[in-house]
Protein backbone atom coordinates (compact mmCIF):
# COMPACT_ATOMS: atom_id res chain seq x y z
CA UNK A 1 0.00 0.00 0.00
CA UNK A 2 1.34 3.16 -1.71
CA UNK A 3 0.10 6.19 0.29
CA UNK A 4 0.16 8.29 3.65
CA UNK A 5 1.83 6.15 6.33
CA UNK A 6 0.07 7.34 9.37
CA UNK A 7 -2.92 6.38 7.55
CA UNK A 8 -2.02 2.79 6.95
CA UNK A 9 -4.14 2.11 3.98
CA UNK A 10 -7.16 3.89 5.58
CA UNK A 11 -9.47 5.41 3.39
CA UNK A 12 -10.66 8.81 3.94
CA UNK A 13 -13.84 8.86 3.81
CA UNK A 14 -14.35 12.56 3.66
CA UNK A 15 -12.96 13.13 0.45
CA UNK A 16 -15.81 10.82 -1.35
CA UNK A 17 -17.54 12.37 -4.30
CA UNK A 18 -20.22 10.33 -3.77
CA UNK A 19 -22.86 11.40 -0.40
CA UNK A 20 -23.11 8.82 2.53
CA UNK A 21 -26.37 7.06 2.17
CA UNK A 22 -26.91 4.64 4.83
CA UNK A 23 -29.60 5.42 8.05
CA UNK A 24 -26.74 5.94 9.86
CA UNK A 25 -25.41 8.67 8.28
CA UNK A 26 -28.54 10.08 6.37
CA UNK A 27 -31.98 11.01 7.40
CA UNK A 28 -32.94 10.95 3.62
CA UNK A 29 -31.36 7.46 3.64
CA UNK A 30 -34.76 6.45 1.78
CA UNK A 31 -34.23 8.17 -1.58
CA UNK A 32 -30.99 6.05 -2.50
CA UNK A 33 -33.71 2.66 -0.94
CA UNK A 34 -35.90 4.13 -3.97
CA UNK A 35 -32.64 4.69 -6.06
CA UNK A 36 -32.66 0.86 -5.94
CA UNK A 37 -35.80 0.20 -6.26
CA UNK A 38 -35.48 2.13 -9.93
CA UNK A 39 -37.64 4.76 -8.47
CA UNK A 40 -36.44 8.84 -8.82
CA UNK A 41 -38.36 10.39 -5.74
CA UNK A 42 -38.29 13.93 -3.31
CA UNK A 43 -40.35 15.15 -0.18
CA UNK A 44 -43.32 17.05 -0.50
CA UNK A 45 -44.96 18.85 2.29
CA UNK A 46 -48.16 17.65 3.80
CA UNK A 47 -48.91 21.25 4.98
CA UNK A 48 -48.29 23.37 2.83
CA UNK A 49 -48.49 21.07 -0.77
CA UNK A 50 -44.50 22.23 -1.65
CA UNK A 51 -42.87 19.59 -3.22
CA UNK A 52 -38.99 20.66 -2.99
CA UNK A 53 -35.98 18.62 -4.54
CA UNK A 54 -33.11 17.42 -3.53
CA UNK A 55 -35.10 16.19 -0.51
CA UNK A 56 -35.49 17.08 2.72
CA UNK A 57 -35.85 16.62 6.59
CA UNK A 58 -38.18 20.30 6.77
CA UNK A 59 -39.96 22.21 4.12
CA UNK A 60 -37.79 25.07 2.69
CA UNK A 61 -41.26 27.12 2.54
CA UNK A 62 -42.88 26.64 5.79
CA UNK A 63 -40.56 24.69 7.72
CA UNK A 64 -43.31 21.89 8.77
CA UNK A 65 -41.26 18.54 9.45
CA UNK A 66 -44.51 16.72 8.31
CA UNK A 67 -43.31 15.55 4.99
CA UNK A 68 -44.01 12.72 2.48
CA UNK A 69 -42.16 10.75 0.13
CA UNK A 70 -43.28 11.38 -3.89
CA UNK A 71 -42.01 9.99 -7.09
CA UNK A 72 -40.14 11.82 -10.28
CA UNK A 73 -40.61 11.24 -13.50
CA UNK A 74 -37.73 8.74 -14.33
CA UNK A 75 -37.80 9.72 -18.50
CA UNK A 76 -37.40 13.17 -19.90
CA UNK A 77 -36.28 15.37 -22.88
CA UNK A 78 -33.06 17.20 -23.44
CA UNK A 79 -32.70 20.53 -23.76
CA UNK A 80 -29.25 21.59 -23.22
CA UNK A 81 -26.09 19.05 -23.92
CA UNK A 82 -22.65 20.12 -22.87
CA UNK A 83 -19.24 17.87 -23.28
CA UNK A 84 -16.40 18.39 -21.29
CA UNK A 85 -12.79 17.27 -22.66
CA UNK A 86 -11.04 19.24 -20.74
CA UNK A 87 -10.71 19.30 -16.83
CA UNK A 88 -12.84 15.59 -16.43
CA UNK A 89 -12.68 14.99 -12.35
CA UNK A 90 -11.21 11.72 -11.22
CA UNK A 91 -13.90 9.13 -11.47
CA UNK A 92 -15.76 10.39 -14.27
CA UNK A 93 -15.52 9.48 -17.98
CA UNK A 94 -13.56 11.35 -20.50
CA UNK A 95 -15.71 13.20 -21.86
CA UNK A 96 -17.90 14.14 -19.72
CA UNK A 97 -21.69 14.47 -21.34
CA UNK A 98 -24.09 16.28 -19.20
CA UNK A 99 -27.93 17.68 -20.27
CA UNK A 100 -30.02 20.00 -19.33
CA UNK A 101 -33.21 17.81 -19.12
CA UNK A 102 -36.99 18.75 -18.62
CA UNK A 103 -38.95 15.85 -16.45
CA UNK A 104 -42.08 16.40 -17.81
CA UNK A 105 -42.34 19.53 -16.78
CA UNK A 106 -42.20 18.51 -13.12
CA UNK A 107 -38.20 19.09 -12.78
CA UNK A 108 -35.20 20.96 -14.97
CA UNK A 109 -32.39 19.02 -14.16
CA UNK A 110 -28.92 19.08 -14.97
CA UNK A 111 -27.76 15.35 -15.00
CA UNK A 112 -24.43 13.21 -15.99
CA UNK A 113 -25.59 11.13 -19.10
CA UNK A 114 -23.74 8.27 -19.27
CA UNK A 115 -23.21 5.07 -21.87
CA UNK A 116 -22.86 7.84 -24.59
CA UNK A 117 -20.73 8.98 -26.77
CA UNK A 118 -19.37 12.25 -28.09
CA UNK A 119 -22.21 13.97 -30.46
CA UNK A 120 -24.44 11.02 -30.09
CA UNK A 121 -27.30 13.38 -27.88
CA UNK A 122 -29.12 16.32 -28.98
CA UNK A 123 -32.14 18.67 -28.05
CA UNK A 124 -35.32 16.92 -28.25
CA UNK A 125 -33.96 13.26 -27.35
CA UNK A 126 -35.72 11.44 -24.86
CA UNK A 127 -33.38 9.91 -21.90
CA UNK A 128 -33.96 8.10 -18.79
CA UNK A 129 -32.30 7.57 -15.19
CA UNK A 130 -30.11 4.94 -14.94
CA UNK A 131 -29.08 3.94 -11.62
CA UNK A 132 -25.41 2.46 -10.62
CA UNK A 133 -23.62 0.82 -7.85
CA UNK A 134 -20.76 3.44 -6.23
CA UNK A 135 -17.59 1.78 -4.20
CA UNK A 136 -19.21 1.21 -0.67
CA UNK A 137 -17.49 2.88 2.16
CA UNK A 138 -16.24 1.08 5.23
CA UNK A 139 -17.58 2.47 8.28
CA UNK A 140 -16.03 1.50 11.97
CA UNK A 141 -17.80 -1.30 13.75
CA UNK A 142 -17.83 -2.84 17.20
CA UNK A 143 -14.34 -3.69 18.22
CA UNK A 144 -12.56 -3.02 15.18
CA UNK A 145 -14.18 -4.27 12.15
CA UNK A 146 -15.22 -2.62 9.37
CA UNK A 147 -18.79 -3.01 7.88
CA UNK A 148 -19.42 -2.32 4.26
CA UNK A 149 -22.27 0.93 3.27
CA UNK A 150 -23.12 -0.25 0.21
CA UNK A 151 -23.65 2.62 -2.25
CA UNK A 152 -25.90 3.47 -5.77
CA UNK A 153 -25.79 6.84 -7.68
CA UNK A 154 -27.91 7.54 -10.52
CA UNK A 155 -27.46 9.34 -13.99
CA UNK A 156 -29.55 9.49 -17.01
CA UNK A 157 -28.94 7.90 -20.35
CA UNK A 158 -30.40 7.91 -24.15
CA UNK A 159 -33.24 5.73 -24.54
CA UNK A 160 -33.05 4.20 -27.62
CA UNK B 1 -23.55 56.31 14.96
CA UNK B 2 -22.85 55.37 11.31
CA UNK B 3 -19.67 55.96 10.04
CA UNK B 4 -18.25 56.46 6.65
CA UNK B 5 -15.98 53.96 5.57
CA UNK B 6 -13.02 54.75 3.30
CA UNK B 7 -10.61 51.65 1.22
CA UNK B 8 -7.11 53.35 1.87
CA UNK B 9 -5.02 50.73 0.72
CA UNK B 10 -4.33 47.92 -1.45
CA UNK B 11 -1.40 44.87 -2.99
CA UNK B 12 -1.01 41.76 -4.26
CA UNK B 13 0.91 39.20 -4.62
CA UNK B 14 2.65 37.94 -7.61
CA UNK B 15 -0.72 35.49 -9.33
CA UNK B 16 -0.13 32.91 -11.15
CA UNK B 17 1.31 28.61 -10.95
CA UNK B 18 3.55 29.90 -7.66
CA UNK B 19 6.22 28.34 -6.12
CA UNK B 20 5.38 29.28 -2.77
CA UNK B 21 2.96 28.00 -0.05
CA UNK B 22 -0.69 29.70 1.07
CA UNK B 23 1.27 31.64 3.93
CA UNK B 24 4.37 32.61 1.50
CA UNK B 25 1.13 34.43 -0.39
CA UNK B 26 -0.45 35.67 2.28
CA UNK B 27 2.96 37.24 3.67
CA UNK B 28 3.57 38.53 0.16
CA UNK B 29 0.40 40.31 -0.02
CA UNK B 30 -0.16 41.80 3.33
CA UNK B 31 3.35 43.65 2.34
CA UNK B 32 2.55 44.67 -0.62
CA UNK B 33 -0.53 46.34 0.68
CA UNK B 34 1.24 48.25 3.65
CA UNK B 35 3.71 49.85 1.54
CA UNK B 36 1.33 51.84 -0.60
CA UNK B 37 0.24 53.29 2.38
CA UNK B 38 3.68 54.63 4.78
CA UNK B 39 1.99 56.33 7.70
CA UNK B 40 -0.07 53.32 8.86
CA UNK B 41 2.04 50.38 10.31
CA UNK B 42 0.63 46.82 10.73
CA UNK B 43 0.69 47.84 14.75
CA UNK B 44 -2.67 50.60 13.57
CA UNK B 45 -4.80 47.68 12.28
CA UNK B 46 -7.33 46.65 15.07
CA UNK B 47 -9.42 44.15 12.78
CA UNK B 48 -8.19 41.26 10.37
CA UNK B 49 -10.57 39.11 8.15
CA UNK B 50 -9.13 36.61 5.92
CA UNK B 51 -10.80 34.99 2.78
CA UNK B 52 -9.80 31.80 1.50
CA UNK B 53 -12.04 29.06 0.34
CA UNK B 54 -9.99 26.21 -0.05
CA UNK B 55 -7.72 26.59 2.76
CA UNK B 56 -8.53 23.55 4.68
CA UNK B 57 -9.05 21.25 1.11
CA UNK B 58 -5.46 22.26 -0.58
CA UNK B 59 -3.47 23.22 2.83
CA UNK B 60 -5.34 21.21 5.10
CA UNK B 61 -5.46 24.78 7.76
CA UNK B 62 -8.07 25.77 9.23
CA UNK B 63 -8.50 28.97 11.84
CA UNK B 64 -6.41 30.87 9.25
CA UNK B 65 -7.25 34.00 10.26
CA UNK B 66 -4.95 33.96 13.49
CA UNK B 67 -1.83 32.29 11.41
CA UNK B 68 -1.71 35.04 8.64
CA UNK B 69 -2.69 37.88 11.92
CA UNK B 70 0.71 36.13 13.25
CA UNK B 71 2.81 36.53 9.98
CA UNK B 72 2.11 39.67 9.21
CA UNK B 73 2.50 40.80 12.83
CA UNK B 74 -0.92 42.53 13.05
CA UNK B 75 -2.48 41.64 16.79
CA UNK B 76 -6.15 42.54 15.87
CA UNK B 77 -8.29 43.83 18.95
CA UNK B 78 -11.77 43.98 17.09
CA UNK B 79 -11.81 41.13 14.54
CA UNK B 80 -9.83 38.21 13.37
CA UNK B 81 -11.74 35.77 11.69
CA UNK B 82 -12.26 33.90 8.18
CA UNK B 83 -15.09 34.34 5.77
CA UNK B 84 -15.91 31.18 3.05
CA UNK B 85 -17.87 32.19 -0.36
CA UNK B 86 -15.78 30.95 -2.98
CA UNK B 87 -15.23 32.92 -5.76
CA UNK B 88 -16.93 35.46 -3.57
CA UNK B 89 -15.33 35.16 -0.07
CA UNK B 90 -12.82 38.51 -0.88
CA UNK B 91 -15.32 40.68 -2.02
CA UNK B 92 -17.84 39.42 1.17
CA UNK B 93 -14.85 39.81 3.67
CA UNK B 94 -14.86 43.51 2.58
CA UNK B 95 -18.79 44.01 2.87
CA UNK B 96 -18.17 42.27 6.49
CA UNK B 97 -15.51 44.89 7.28
CA UNK B 98 -17.29 47.74 5.70
CA UNK B 99 -19.98 47.10 8.14
CA UNK B 100 -18.44 46.28 11.31
CA UNK B 101 -16.38 50.29 10.43
CA UNK B 102 -19.36 51.85 9.70
CA UNK B 103 -20.87 50.72 13.14
CA UNK B 104 -18.11 51.70 14.72
CA UNK B 105 -17.01 47.84 16.14
CA UNK B 106 -14.09 48.35 13.93
CA UNK B 107 -11.39 51.49 12.86
CA UNK B 108 -8.98 49.85 10.76
CA UNK B 109 -9.49 46.56 9.16
CA UNK B 110 -7.83 44.63 6.80
CA UNK B 111 -9.06 42.38 4.79
CA UNK B 112 -6.92 39.79 2.65
CA UNK B 113 -7.89 36.92 0.74
CA UNK B 114 -6.23 34.15 -1.27
CA UNK B 115 -5.72 30.27 -2.33
CA UNK B 116 -2.87 27.91 -2.44
CA UNK B 117 -4.84 25.63 -5.14
CA UNK B 118 -1.74 24.20 -6.93
CA UNK B 119 -0.77 21.44 -5.15
CA UNK B 120 2.26 18.46 -5.73
CA UNK B 121 -0.75 16.50 -7.86
CA UNK B 122 -2.70 17.84 -10.13
CA UNK B 123 -5.94 15.85 -10.43
CA UNK B 124 -6.58 17.37 -6.83
CA UNK B 125 -7.75 20.85 -8.10
CA UNK B 126 -10.38 19.06 -10.30
CA UNK B 127 -11.23 16.57 -7.99
CA UNK B 128 -11.47 19.18 -4.65
CA UNK B 129 -13.92 21.40 -6.91
CA UNK B 130 -16.91 18.83 -6.40
CA UNK B 131 -17.02 20.59 -3.31
CA UNK B 132 -17.64 23.97 -5.16
CA UNK B 133 -21.66 23.12 -5.84
CA UNK B 134 -23.89 20.98 -3.66
CA UNK B 135 -21.86 18.06 -2.94
CA UNK B 136 -24.37 15.66 -2.83
CA UNK B 137 -26.43 16.16 -5.77
CA UNK B 138 -24.48 18.82 -8.31
CA UNK B 139 -21.01 17.60 -7.55
CA UNK B 140 -21.86 13.43 -7.50
CA UNK B 141 -23.32 14.88 -11.40
CA UNK B 142 -19.36 15.79 -12.35
CA UNK B 143 -20.08 18.96 -11.95
CA UNK B 144 -17.44 20.28 -9.71
CA UNK B 145 -15.26 22.47 -12.16
CA UNK B 146 -17.83 25.09 -14.07
CA UNK B 147 -17.14 25.05 -17.39
CA UNK B 148 -20.40 22.84 -18.23
CA UNK B 149 -22.70 24.65 -16.20
CA UNK B 150 -21.62 27.82 -18.61
CA UNK B 151 -21.47 25.73 -21.62
CA UNK B 152 -25.05 25.47 -21.20
CA UNK B 153 -25.57 29.12 -19.93
CA UNK B 154 -23.73 29.65 -23.35
CA UNK B 155 -25.30 28.00 -25.45
CA UNK B 156 -28.80 28.98 -24.41
CA UNK B 157 -27.91 32.94 -24.89
CA UNK B 158 -26.69 32.08 -28.26
CA UNK B 159 -29.57 30.72 -29.08
CA UNK B 160 -32.09 33.05 -27.69
CA UNK B 161 -30.31 36.01 -28.31
CA UNK B 162 -27.89 35.60 -30.86
CA UNK B 163 -24.35 35.74 -29.16
CA UNK B 164 -21.77 34.48 -31.48
CA UNK B 165 -18.75 32.90 -30.61
CA UNK B 166 -16.67 36.02 -31.87
CA UNK B 167 -18.36 38.17 -28.88
CA UNK B 168 -17.53 35.60 -26.39
CA UNK B 169 -13.56 35.49 -28.14
CA UNK B 170 -14.09 39.37 -27.98
CA UNK B 171 -14.46 39.80 -24.17
CA UNK B 172 -11.31 37.49 -24.07
CA UNK B 173 -9.01 39.70 -25.98
CA UNK B 174 -10.09 42.86 -24.35
CA UNK B 175 -9.72 41.07 -20.89
CA UNK B 176 -5.80 39.87 -21.76
CA UNK B 177 -5.08 43.51 -23.32
CA UNK B 178 -6.06 44.60 -20.13
CA UNK B 179 -4.08 42.51 -18.27
CA UNK B 180 -1.26 44.19 -19.46
CA UNK B 181 -2.00 46.62 -17.28
CA UNK B 182 -1.22 44.24 -14.40
CA UNK B 183 2.35 42.92 -13.88
CA UNK B 184 1.66 40.83 -10.93
CA UNK B 185 -1.39 39.16 -12.75
CA UNK B 186 -1.24 35.34 -14.50
CA UNK B 187 -0.96 36.44 -18.03
CA UNK B 188 1.10 39.60 -19.55
CA UNK B 189 0.54 38.11 -23.09
CA UNK B 190 -2.07 39.66 -25.59
CA UNK B 191 -3.99 37.28 -27.60
CA UNK B 192 -6.18 37.89 -31.37
CA UNK B 193 -9.41 37.42 -32.18
CA UNK B 194 -8.04 34.07 -34.05
CA UNK B 195 -6.25 32.87 -31.48
CA UNK B 196 -9.01 33.03 -29.20
CA UNK B 197 -11.39 31.17 -31.45
CA UNK B 198 -8.91 28.28 -32.83
CA UNK B 199 -7.96 27.68 -29.28
CA UNK B 200 -8.58 23.99 -28.13
CA UNK B 201 -12.05 23.34 -26.67
CA UNK B 202 -12.60 22.33 -23.14
CA UNK B 203 -16.54 22.45 -23.08
CA UNK B 204 -17.69 24.01 -26.69
CA UNK B 205 -18.83 26.72 -27.25
CA UNK B 206 -16.26 27.50 -24.43
CA UNK B 207 -12.03 26.76 -25.22
CA UNK B 208 -9.18 27.83 -23.94
CA UNK B 209 -9.23 31.71 -24.00
CA UNK B 210 -13.02 31.61 -22.86
CA UNK B 211 -12.11 30.38 -18.99
CA UNK B 212 -9.90 31.72 -16.62
CA UNK B 213 -7.12 30.09 -15.06
CA UNK B 214 -6.43 28.03 -11.91
CA UNK B 215 -4.23 30.97 -9.95
CA UNK B 216 -2.78 30.55 -6.50
CA UNK B 217 -2.38 34.04 -4.74
CA UNK B 218 -3.42 36.44 -2.70
CA UNK B 219 -4.30 40.28 -2.03
CA UNK B 220 -5.02 43.06 -0.10
CA UNK B 221 -7.23 45.75 1.33
CA UNK B 222 -7.37 48.23 4.00
CA UNK B 223 -10.51 49.84 4.97
CA UNK B 224 -10.74 52.96 7.53
CA UNK B 225 -13.12 54.93 9.02
CA UNK B 226 -13.28 58.40 7.73
CA UNK B 227 -11.54 59.94 9.93
CA UNK B 228 -8.43 57.31 10.52
CA UNK B 229 -8.40 57.11 6.58
CA UNK B 230 -7.64 61.43 6.74
CA UNK B 231 -5.04 60.62 9.28
CA UNK B 232 -3.33 57.61 7.31
CA UNK B 233 -3.50 59.39 3.87
CA UNK B 234 -3.17 62.25 1.91
CA UNK B 235 -4.58 60.58 -1.25
CA UNK B 236 -8.01 61.36 -2.40
CA UNK B 237 -10.39 59.30 -0.31
CA UNK B 238 -12.39 56.46 -1.73
CA UNK B 239 -15.83 55.47 -0.30
CA UNK B 240 -17.72 52.73 -0.32
CA UNK B 241 -21.28 53.66 -1.23
CA UNK B 242 -23.39 50.71 -1.23
CA UNK B 243 -23.43 46.68 -1.57
CA UNK B 244 -25.53 43.82 -2.45
CA UNK B 245 -25.04 40.19 -2.08
CA UNK B 246 -27.86 37.75 -3.21
CA UNK B 247 -28.95 33.89 -3.47
CA UNK B 248 -31.82 32.83 -4.69
CA UNK B 249 -31.13 28.99 -5.22
CA UNK B 250 -27.83 26.89 -4.84
CA UNK B 251 -28.40 23.73 -6.44
CA UNK B 252 -28.62 23.76 -10.35
CA UNK B 253 -32.25 21.94 -10.30
CA UNK B 254 -33.55 25.22 -8.81
CA UNK B 255 -31.94 27.30 -11.10
CA UNK B 256 -35.07 30.04 -11.98
CA UNK B 257 -33.15 31.36 -14.88
CA UNK B 258 -29.86 30.44 -16.89
CA UNK B 259 -29.78 33.43 -18.92
CA UNK B 260 -30.80 36.12 -16.51
CA UNK B 261 -29.41 35.48 -13.49
CA UNK B 262 -31.80 37.31 -10.77
CA UNK B 263 -29.00 36.78 -7.53
CA UNK B 264 -27.50 39.28 -9.85
CA UNK B 265 -30.22 41.92 -10.77
CA UNK B 266 -31.46 41.51 -6.70
CA UNK B 267 -27.60 42.51 -5.52
CA UNK B 268 -27.11 45.14 -7.89
CA UNK B 269 -30.30 46.97 -7.11
CA UNK B 270 -29.79 46.98 -3.21
CA UNK B 271 -26.30 48.35 -3.85
CA UNK B 272 -27.36 50.69 -6.68
CA UNK B 273 -30.03 52.42 -4.13
CA UNK B 274 -27.89 52.33 -1.01
CA UNK B 275 -25.33 54.24 -3.23
CA UNK B 276 -27.91 56.40 -4.56
CA UNK B 277 -26.76 55.82 -8.18
CA UNK B 278 -27.68 54.23 -11.40
CA UNK B 279 -26.23 51.98 -13.97
CA UNK B 280 -25.49 54.98 -15.93
CA UNK B 281 -23.49 56.01 -13.12
CA UNK B 282 -20.73 53.56 -13.32
CA UNK B 283 -17.77 55.15 -14.66
CA UNK B 284 -15.68 51.85 -14.38
CA UNK B 285 -16.44 48.70 -13.30
CA UNK B 286 -14.79 44.69 -12.49
CA UNK B 287 -17.52 42.04 -13.14
CA UNK B 288 -16.71 37.92 -12.90
CA UNK B 289 -15.66 37.22 -15.60
CA UNK B 290 -14.63 33.68 -14.84
CA UNK B 291 -16.02 32.76 -18.10
CA UNK B 292 -16.65 34.94 -21.27
CA UNK B 293 -20.29 34.44 -21.39
CA UNK B 294 -20.17 35.91 -17.75
CA UNK B 295 -19.22 39.23 -18.26
CA UNK B 296 -21.69 39.39 -21.10
CA UNK B 297 -24.49 38.34 -19.22
CA UNK B 298 -23.30 40.60 -16.49
CA UNK B 299 -23.56 43.79 -18.33
CA UNK B 300 -27.04 43.01 -19.29
CA UNK B 301 -28.32 42.21 -15.57
CA UNK B 302 -25.75 44.83 -13.98
CA UNK B 303 -27.95 47.22 -16.25
CA UNK B 304 -25.03 48.38 -18.38
CA UNK B 305 -27.16 47.33 -21.39
CA UNK B 306 -29.95 46.32 -22.94
CA UNK B 307 -31.45 41.86 -21.76
CA UNK B 308 -29.70 40.31 -24.74
CA UNK B 309 -27.21 42.73 -26.10
CA UNK B 310 -24.09 42.08 -24.29
CA UNK B 311 -22.96 40.60 -27.34
CA UNK B 312 -23.01 43.49 -28.96
CA UNK B 313 -22.03 46.09 -26.24
CA UNK B 314 -18.69 44.11 -26.32
CA UNK B 315 -18.56 43.99 -30.21
CA UNK B 316 -18.95 47.79 -30.50
CA UNK B 317 -16.32 48.35 -27.62
CA UNK B 318 -18.49 49.50 -25.82
CA UNK B 319 -17.22 48.51 -22.37
CA UNK B 320 -13.44 48.92 -23.46
CA UNK B 321 -11.63 52.14 -22.50
CA UNK B 322 -13.23 55.10 -24.14
CA UNK B 323 -16.59 52.84 -23.92
CA UNK B 324 -19.77 53.73 -21.92
CA UNK B 325 -18.06 51.46 -19.31
CA UNK B 326 -14.78 50.22 -19.31
CA UNK B 327 -14.89 46.52 -17.73
CA UNK B 328 -12.02 44.84 -15.77
CA UNK B 329 -9.67 47.33 -16.98
CA UNK B 330 -6.89 45.33 -15.18
CA UNK B 331 -7.57 42.25 -17.21
CA UNK B 332 -9.96 40.67 -14.71
CA UNK B 333 -10.05 36.95 -13.88
CA UNK B 334 -9.38 35.95 -17.84
CA UNK B 335 -6.05 37.41 -17.55
CA UNK B 336 -5.45 38.16 -13.74
CA UNK B 337 -6.25 34.55 -13.03
CA UNK B 338 -8.81 33.86 -9.97
CA UNK B 339 -7.58 32.52 -6.78
CA UNK B 340 -10.77 32.44 -5.06
CA UNK B 341 -10.48 34.58 -1.73
CA UNK B 342 -8.17 36.67 -3.50
CA UNK B 343 -10.82 37.83 -6.68
CA UNK B 344 -13.17 40.27 -4.96
CA UNK B 345 -10.14 42.30 -3.39
CA UNK B 346 -7.97 42.76 -6.30
CA UNK B 347 -11.45 44.07 -7.99
CA UNK B 348 -12.03 46.66 -4.90
CA UNK B 349 -7.86 47.51 -4.85
CA UNK B 350 -8.42 48.41 -8.52
CA UNK B 351 -11.12 50.70 -8.41
CA UNK B 352 -9.71 52.55 -5.66
CA UNK B 353 -6.51 53.35 -8.20
CA UNK B 354 -9.41 54.13 -10.85
CA UNK B 355 -11.24 56.24 -8.38
CA UNK B 356 -7.53 57.85 -7.40
CA UNK B 357 -6.75 58.34 -10.49
CA UNK B 358 -3.32 56.39 -10.12
CA UNK B 359 -4.53 53.26 -12.07
CA UNK B 360 -1.84 51.83 -14.80
CA UNK B 361 -3.94 52.79 -17.78
CA UNK B 362 -6.74 54.89 -16.46
CA UNK B 363 -10.81 55.42 -16.76
CA UNK B 364 -10.31 59.48 -17.35
CA UNK B 365 -12.11 61.48 -14.50
CA UNK B 366 -13.97 58.18 -12.80
CA UNK B 367 -15.59 58.63 -9.60
CA UNK B 368 -17.50 55.90 -9.40
CA UNK B 369 -17.01 52.36 -9.50
CA UNK B 370 -18.69 48.87 -9.21
CA UNK B 371 -17.07 45.50 -8.68
CA UNK B 372 -19.39 42.39 -9.24
CA UNK B 373 -18.90 38.32 -8.01
CA UNK B 374 -20.85 35.46 -8.47
CA UNK B 375 -19.93 32.27 -6.96
CA UNK B 376 -21.03 29.03 -6.86
CA UNK B 377 -23.17 27.04 -9.07
CA UNK B 378 -24.11 30.93 -10.42
CA UNK B 379 -25.42 30.67 -7.08
CA UNK B 380 -24.57 34.17 -5.21
CA UNK B 381 -24.15 37.54 -6.32
CA UNK B 382 -22.14 39.96 -4.81
CA UNK B 383 -21.69 43.75 -5.84
CA UNK B 384 -20.44 46.84 -4.55
CA UNK B 385 -20.25 50.09 -5.09
CA UNK B 386 -17.50 52.82 -4.29
CA UNK B 387 -17.16 56.84 -5.09
CA UNK B 388 -15.04 59.56 -4.49
CA UNK B 389 -18.20 61.31 -3.42
CA UNK B 390 -20.62 59.95 -0.34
Amino acid sequence: MRGISVLNGRYAVTMDMYPLQSKEFNRIYKFYDHLREGRFTTTKCNDCGVRSFPPRVICPECLSENLEWVDLPTEGTVKVVTEEVVGVPLGFENPLIHALIDLEGQLTHFARIINCQTGELKEGDRVKMAVFPVDPVPVDGKRGEFVEMERVFYAFEKVK
Amino acid sequence: MERNVCIIAGGMSQWGVRQASQRDVFQEAGKACFETIPALSNKDVDGLIVASAYTERCSFQTHLAPVIAEYLGIKPRNICARVELLCASGSSGIILAYGLVKAGIADVVMVIGGEKLYTPQRWEIQYSELASVDHDWDGSQGLGLPPPAFSMVAQQHMKKFGTTEEQLALVSVKNRRNGLNNPKGQFQQEITLEEALSAKAIVPPLKLYDCCPVTDGAAAVILACEEKAKYYTDKPLVYIKGTGQATVNNMSANMPDWTTWEALKIAAKQAYEKAGVKPSDIDVAQTHDCFTISEIIEYEDLGFCEKGEGGLFIQEGRSDFGGVVPVNTDGGLLSCGHPFGGTGIRQGMEIMKQLRGEAVRQVEGARTGLTHNLSGFIAAHTVLIYGRDI
